[in-house]
């Protein structure tokens, strides 16, 4: 089959390896790049335990949809790689791969679906919360990886009774990113439900400007106060300050119209979407828009996957903040496209 | 909204932004002497701090094992009570939704000031009709009342 | 440049270049420098630039951007709350000058910059208050002197009027206008210098001129609003001092000269002394300076003395302590500025120069600490005064000679 048959999926998250496995199904070769060493995205980097809103097991989703990838005849996928440039018209792009160890390649494809995910925002860049400084202030992507560990200490092994998560680090915020990244309130408060099973007699404090679990997230929400007896703060947090053994969190109760200054164990950082190293490495390696946030920009901000170009199609986080089961969706959708794209001159010779 | 009679001497009067100050938190001596400098009255008043410095659930639990206040913790201050109150409506300092709040969080010094007017309650039960979390605030109003008359 | 610290991942450039606030932020900061320039390049306006003759030092601000300090013919621009209120503040400033060799003008024909009056009763308004700044600057210009600024009340005041006068067609005619009536003409210094950033780029030769031993005095410190939060982007850091997370004068002071520096809860909250608090607000003022800050200071650290270099902020934390001690609080620390704090460092008489027994909260057993015999100072204080009285001429301090006129 000429290259122009073939399918490039920039980004082996969940939105990627939905759309490789799905164009692999159609019989469509494809071609995955993946900056990094393993496939998965972020639920595999950052080793999420479980996905709200029902808690499930995330190896249920990934541990599927990776191994499809990893087995099929039809996907090459190619590690520790990034797309370096593309050149060529839509249907017969050319593309140039460079390997972290400083191999190249050139390869053609007929379309490209860029799927490459996001970073979460570091919270060193804002100040207040002594992110990288105070021992226990972590970020949740950290502490997904320490509830997958079954143990959460603080840096001195003590094991933490008072937690905090502080909602909007690094969202909702015109000195950060001004968008809303729509998952975080569910993630915080699974993380916060998990804790409760996990540390029996410890008290979290979800400190929050809006809790926006949406849709059917919403009972998340509801079993986190009713089941387990979490605490939700109306208010913000202006300071962190550690005693050394503690650490000292200033804020102010929006509710009481009361400033507080209260000690907790652990601060967790709800720290949003943000777009990452790879999404603008595949915006300038494929020319395309980003909107003033730095996500790709679909022709309509309505239709995420038609990226405006011939034969480019956008899936997932890169596009706009999102959950797993979303850029699923979304990576399937893209597939779509793609596959109507290779395949249309094969379409109209039948019906012709 | 008026308070009741101002005494002529109602302490903390030359506070510019005094309708913002809590009576309790302000501390004007009748008589107080600065190393042989007399700072009596306004030139030697301290105004308290307010800030809350710890989160105490021991209230919100004796509130939960009290009739009717079981559910306190489902309430997520949406304040649908408290739109449906009658009492309410003409009380600025009767707010079931703010009860509930200051109760489950433990701040001392609030639930002090609030606590007399948590028995203008009539038990009318409209909040209990409304509230989408079930949480019975009807219930916990005297639930409320039942706790803190027991803790004192 | 140097590198951010290899401990942290913190980048407060990256935070500081993200905020896209209103006015007073690092970009709206950086835009007006670069106005400023073009309208220097116009001829609108005369900047008095910070040339190599003042022998300038550089330093980096918030968003790392570069700079220049002058270090010698400085103009002072004094204080007049600690003219009036801290004598032994600006006196030791220029004791410190005089030991070190550094010429400056003391100008007679200086006028308050009227910042108070601005923020305590809100009846200046801003084409008068950028009046008064490009006066007294014009008059520091003639003299070729670069303005050393002693308040951080003016110096908040001053980068507010800088940026409304850079950015503001019609304020700077207006202003021009009336400057014009005096025979004078609109003068904007390219940097504005607050003294404490001069005792920071200089700390090394205070060292050097160390006499006391400070290895076991606990200092904290609290840096004034005015300083660094009004227009954030204008004060130094040092990726060396407190991570650069935190202004580097006074505490770098205080590490030169070998004394101990003790963190606190809330070294971020103002002292008190506000805007118009301290005037319309005073319980407030009082209060807050006390519960806010002293009293954590003391709890926290049992530190032996607080620096701080504003004279709002040492009014303020100084006198705040008198009606709580009344109130049978126990919670006391003596309160200083960082140039007496330097200057008794460097054998300063603490009450002929340092002039500390204007100070309410007990500095006792910190001079004893340091190894002041008080009470001697003081019979030699008193002797001092008592020749004045019998028309002996007080000690002028008087600048080295200029290096050039």
């Amino acid at each position: 089959m000429s290259d122009s048959g073939r399918v490039l999926v920039i980004g082996g998250g969940p939105a990627g390896l939905r759309a490789a496995a799905d164009l692999a199904a159609l019989g469509i070769p494809v071609v995955l790049v993946e900056r990094r060493g393993e496939l998965g995205g972020a639920p595999i980097r950052w080793k999420y335990k479980t996905l709200a809103p029902e808690l499930r097991p995330t190896e249920e989703v990934m541990g599927p949809m990776i191994s499809e990838v990893e087995s099929h005849p039809l996907v090459k996928v190619h590690r520790n790689s990034v797309v370096e440039r593309v050149s060529g018209p839509a249907g017969n792009f050319r593309i140039a791969l460079g390997e972290s160890g400083g191999g190249a390649q050139e390869l053609g494809v007929g379309a490209i679906i860029t799927a490459t995910g996001f970073e979460h925002f570091d919270a060193s860049r804002d100040p207040r919360y002594e992110y990288g400084r105070a021992a226990n202030v972590i970020g949740i992507h950290e502490l997904e990886g320490m509830l997958k560990d079954g143990r959460v200490v603080c840096k001195d092994g003590r094991k933490p009774e008072r937690i905090a998560f502080v909602f909007c680090v690094g969202s909702r915020d015109r000195a950060t990113n001004p968008w809303c990244c729509t998952v975080c309130c569910g993630v915080s408060i699974k993380q916060g439900i998990e804790l409760k099973q996990l540390l029996k007699d410890v008290e979290i404090y979800n400190i929050y400007i809006d809790v926006r679990t949406f849709g059917l997230w919403e009972q998340l929400y509801w079993s986190s106060m009713e089941e387990h007896g979490i605490n939700f703060i109306r208010g913000r947090v202006s300071q962190i300050y550690d005693t050394g053994k503690q650490l000292l969190v200033k804020g102010e109760d929006t509710l009481v119209r009361g400033p507080f200054e209260v000690l907790m164990d652990m601060v967790v950082l709800a720290v949003g979407i943000t777009p990452g190293e790879g999404t603008a490495q595949a915006a300038k390696a494929l020319d395309l828009t980003c909107n003033t946030f730095g996500f790709l920009q679909p022709r309509h901000p309505n239709v995420h996957y038609d990226s405006g170009k011939a034969g480019i199609f956008l899936a997932g986080a890169c596009v706009a903040p999102m959950s797993v089961e979303e850029a699923i969706l979304a990576g399937s959708a893209a597939a779509m496209q793609a596959a109507k794209f290779v395949r249309k001159p094969a379409l109209q010779a039948a019906a012709g | 909204m008026a308070d009741a009679k101002q005494k002529p001497e109602e302490k903390g009067r030359f506070i510019v932004e005094r309708q913002y100050v809590d009576d309790r938190r302000i501390n004007e001596p009748k008589k107080l002497d600065a190393g042989g400098m007399d700072v009596s009255g306004r030139w030697g008043l301290l105004i308290e701090p307010r800030t809350i410095t710890s989160f105490d659930h021991t209230l919100m639990r004796d509130v939960q094992r009290e009739a009717g206040g079981k559910f306190i913790h489902r309430c997520f201050q949406c304040g649908n009570c408290t739109a449906a109150c009658p009492t309410a409506e003409e009380h600025p300092e009767f707010n079931p939704r703010y009860f509930i709040h200051v109760v489950r969080m433990g701040y001392q010094a609030e639930l002090e000031r609030v606590r007399q007017y948590v028995y203008l309650c009539a038990s009318c039960g409209r909040c209990t009709e409304t509230c989408p979390r079930e949480v019975d605030p009807a219930g916990v109003m005297a639930a409320i009342g039942t706790a803190v008359r027991k803790a004192r | 440049m140097t590198e951010p610290s290899a401990s942290g991942l913190f980048d407060r450039a990256k935070f500081a270049s993200n905020a896209r606030l209103t006015a007073g932020t690092t970009e709206e900061y950086l835009r007006m420098l670069e106005r400023m320039r073009e309208l220097e390049k116009r001829g609108e306006l005369c900047l008095h630039h910070v040339k190599d003759t003042y022998q300038p030092t550089t330093v980096r601000t918030l968003s790392r951007r570069e700079k220049r300090i002058p270090t010698v013919d400085l103009w002072q621009h004094k204080s007049c709350g600690q003219c009036g209120h801290i004598p032994g503040y600006v006196t030791a400033l220029y004791w410190i000058m005089a030991e070190l060799g550094v010429p400056f003008v003391d100008d007679t024909n200086q006028t308050s910059c009227t910042a108070w009056n601005y923020y305590g009763s809100g009846t200046s308004n801003p084409v008068a208050l950028s009046a008064v700044f490009v006066r007294n600057m014009h008059v520091a210009w003639q003299k070729d002197a670069y303005p050393l600024i002693h308040c951080g009340t003016s110096y908040g005041d001053y980068k507010e009027v800088r940026y409304l006068l850079v950015m503001n067609d019609e304020l700077r005619e207006r202003v021009r206008t009336i400057l014009q009536k005096i025979g004078r003409d609109i003068v904007i210094p390219e940097e504005l210098v607050h003294y404490s950033e001069w005792l920071h780029v200089i700390r090394d030769r205070l060292a050097e001129r160390r006499k006391l031993d400070l290895s076991k005095i606990k200092v904290v410190v609290h840096s004034a609003c005015h300083c660094y939060k009004m227009m954030s982007e204008d004060f130094t850091y040092d990726d060396a001092i407190l991570d650069g997370l935190r202004p580097a004068p006074i505490t770098s002071v205080a590490l030169a000269l070998g004394a101990q520096i003790a963190d606190y809860s809330n070294w971020y909250d103002c002292c008190g002394f506000g805007f118009r608090h301290i005037l319309t607000e005073r319980e407030m003022s009082r209060s807050f300076a006390y519960f806010r800050k002293i009293q954590p200071i003391v709890r926290e650290t049992q530190a032996d003395v607080l620096l701080t270099h504003d004279t709002g902020c040492v009014t303020t934390l100084d006198k705040s302590q008198v009606v709580p001690l009344a109130h049978g609080y126990k919670e006391t620390v003596p309160v200083l500025s960082d140039a007496q704090f330097a200057a008794l460092a460097m054998g300063a008489h603490p009450f002929i120069v340092c002039q500390v027994h204007w100070h309410v909260a007990d500095w006792r057993p910190l001079l004893q600490k340091m190894g002041i015999d008080a009470e001697k100072a003081w019979n030699e204080y008193r002797e001092y005064v008592e020749n004045v009285k019998r028309g002996m001429k007080p000690n002028f301090i008087r600048s080295p000679p200029r290096t050039h006129a």
